[in-house]
């Protein structure tokens, strides 16, 4: 889980790092090119400007170099001409002023000639006429500044390029709109804006989808582990309880076939001494008889211990004989008689299997004596189809097997031998009504096969 | 003290015990009469069935509980090899499972290693007659569960038996096997198939398949 939110942070952080670096290069790139753009278009203006007028006081030349300084007529008939000379439809016209800054010609605006422009301002304070003059006494030049656009019929930037008539004292200018390179600059930046969002949705993108692979491969593999841990458990919980039944074993015969035989030889010797002083016509002394009955006590109960700890009968006859001592020792118990059916062959399951089912037996009848209230019980235990299958039922009242199964009141439970069973790769199904209760439990041939043959038989040959 | 001053001979007994206590105090206690004696005593079944092989007792007092080969498995086999030789098993377990396998290996008598020595002198005794003798609560377990043929298991010897038999060996080389006269694995076929209640070869085959003591 902190590896998963560990992951997560580094798809964001990643995400935003490469995020800030990629708009902020796109707004530096896109920068530069507008910028280059700009300088590009305006300088191709200024060219188209410059050749304009070239053509234009070429084609007046011949009247300007002939003339005299004052020639009204001239002047009249060059006026004429510059009115005349119209390009880029109707935006490209010719201007004229002399040094005072009175128009002579505009043919988009006629009605300023004559008039004196000396002091025309624009938005900002600057005198427009004045500068056109002193770019044009300069030699040329070029200023930037608003004026009518005859086909908008509105204000727009324009580029304005005037060179100077000094025979004359007059200003010739002329120049372009400058709206359509805004627009192309605009619809430039246009562009990079919608590169830089569309990047932007594709970091998003790839981010929440990193995101989402994250959760979901955290998501498989901690299911993943989940079920290895059961397992796990599930192996553990059996191997706790294998060492367990082992060591009940082990208790149970080091009481049965070692403290019981010693106690069976102090017997004895108890005996030999009573014949000895039998022999010497002593009275056999009260406490010698009381040792020999307590001796007895002993045996008995530590034989009781043994056996309760773990039935030696099925390891030295097996889980038939087993059962069927089991059985004989509930009809005992409870006068309820117990049928079983059994195979002819023994010695065929390994220890382990042998007491899994011992227990379930065990367990079935314990809980037939406490709730059950049974007057017939039938064991049935047979080999066929490559299964063992041990089968256990009764008429008695039944049970609720949700609360059977999760909370045992006593024994071991019906979960825990299910969970053992399974750990033999068998089955076990209980089912239970108000008419009877039937446990079967089957083990697959290839957990016990051959066992016969490894042990009893091996040992005759 | 002599109880039988009118036999000629000793009755010669092996002692089988994995306790060399109960052992020791089981001949102090025999020691006490005449007419018997203890050959010898050994600690599993294995070793008896050596012993009683070369000694030929007249009287094996045998426990069941032991390592290597129990007491009963060990009885089968002596009594198929040395029939003369009676077995008295002497055990601690007392319920009827263990006596009627006993007897099904063929034990002459079964007493409890709770008892008497009087009472172990006595059931030697007995059995070395030709009689046989239990103890009064095995007898009485034996009364409430009496031995019937229909539901008797095969011993042991006879499941090994079955087991060659399946594997495809005659009886001629069954015998061979188990070093055993040709008639008395003859004889163990026929008790195999009663007990079975199977006729021919092939469902015993079938049979030793499905319980798993051979391969398929």
């Amino acid at each position: 889980m902190r590896l998963m939110l560990i992951a997560v942070l580094q798809v964001v952080l990643t995400s935003l790092v490469t995020y800030y670096f990629v708009t902020k290069e796109y707004s530096d790139l896109s920068n530069e090119s507008l910028i280059t753009l700009e300088k590009f278009l305006i300088d191709q203006k200024k060219q188209e400007l410059k050749n304009y007028t070239a053509l234009a006081t070429s084609s007046v030349d011949h009247l300007y170099l002939r003339s005299v300084p004052d020639n009204k007529a001239i002047k009249g008939v060059v006026a004429q001409i510059f009115d005349g000379l119209l390009y880029n439809g109707e935006d490209g016209y010719f201007f004229v002023y002399d040094g005072e800054g009175t128009n002579i010609s505009h043919p988009k605006e006629p009605f300023r000639i004559g008039k004196n422009y000396w002091e025309l301002e624009d938005e900002s304070g600057e005198k427009i006429i004045q500068i056109l003059l002193n770019n044009a006494k300069n030699g040329g030049g070029f200023y930037r500044y608003p004026w009518l656009k005859p086909s908008l019929e509105e204000s727009s930037d324009k580029l304005g390029y005037s060179i100077y008539l000094e025979k004359w004292d007059w200003m010739i200018g002329t120049g372009v709109y400058l709206d359509d390179v805004y627009a192309q600059l605009s619809q430039l930046q246009n562009e990079m804006n919608r590169h830089t969002s569309k990047t932007k949705q594709i970091i998003l993108v790839v981010a929440i989808s990193s995101i989402f692979m994250i959760f979901l491969f955290g998501l498989i593999v901690n299911l993943n582990q989940k079920k290895r841990n059961d397992l796990k458990i599930n192996q553990l919980g059996q191997r706790i309880i294998t060492l367990q039944e082992d060591e009940r074993r082990h208790f149970s015969r080091e009481l049965h076939d070692g403290i019981v035989q010693i106690l069976i030889s102090i017997k004895y010797s108890l005996e030999a001494t009573g014949r000895y002083i039998g022999k010497a016509n002593i009275q056999k002394p009260e406490q010698l008889n009381k040792a020999e009955g307590n001796l007895k006590t002993a045996i008995q109960e530590i034989r009781r211990i043994s056996h309760h700890l773990h039935p030696r009968i099925l390891d030295e006859l097996g889980l038939t004989a087993a059962l069927e001592a089991l059985a004989s020792e509930f009809t005992e118990r409870t006068a309820v008689n117990i049928n079983i059916v059994k195979p002819a062959v023994r010695k065929l399951l390994p220890d382990n299997i042998n007491t899994t089912l011992y227990r379930v037996v065990q367990e079935a009848l314990t809980n037939i004596e406490k709730h059950a209230k049974a007057t017939e019980v039938a064991i049935t235990f047979e080999f066929q189809n490559n299964w063992l299958t041990l089968n256990i039922s009764d008429n008695g009242c039944g049970f609720n097997q949700e609360e059977k199964y999760e909370q045992p009141a006593q024994g071991i439970g019906l979960r825990n031998l299910a969970e053992r069973i399974e750990y033999h790769s068998g089955r076990f199904t209980v089912t239970s009504n108000s008419s009877g209760t039937n446990i079967e439990v089957m083990i697959p041939k290839s957990s016990f096969a051959n066992h016969f043959n490894k042990t009893s038989f091996e040992a005759q040959k | 003290m002599t109880l039988n001053a009118t036999s000629n001979r000793k009755i010669s007994v092996l002692l089988v015990d994995d306790h060399p206590m109960v052992q020791d105090g089981l001949t102090a206690c025999l020691s006490y009469y005449d007419d018997i004696q203890v050959v010898a005593a050994c600690t599993n079944g294995k070793d008896a069935l050596d012993k009683a092989l070369s000694l030929k007792p007249d009287v094996i007092l045998m426990d069941v509980s032991m390592p290597i080969m129990n007491g009963i498995d060990a009885t089968e086999i002596i009594t198929d090899k040395i029939p003369d030789t009676k077995i008295l098993i002497f055990s601690m377990h007392e319920s009827s499972e263990f006596v009627t396998s006993s007897i099904q290996a063929g034990a002459s008598g079964y007493i409890s290693k709770d008892t008497t020595s009087e009472e172990v002198y006595f059931a030697i005794k007995t059995i070395a007659e030709g009689k046989t003798h239990f103890s009064s609560s095995i007898a009485m377990s034996l009364i409430e569960n009496p031995i019937r043929s229909e539901n008797e298991k095969l011993t042991t010897r006879e499941q090994v038996i079955l087991t060659w038999i399946a594997k495809g060996l005659s009886s001629k080389e069954v015998a061979r096997k188990l070093n055993i006269s040709y008639r008395t694995v003859e004889a163990h076929r026929r008790n195999i198939r009663t007990k079975l209640n199977i006729e021919s070869l092939a469902e015993l085959v079938r049979y030793a398949v499905n319980h798993g003591l051979v391969d398929s």
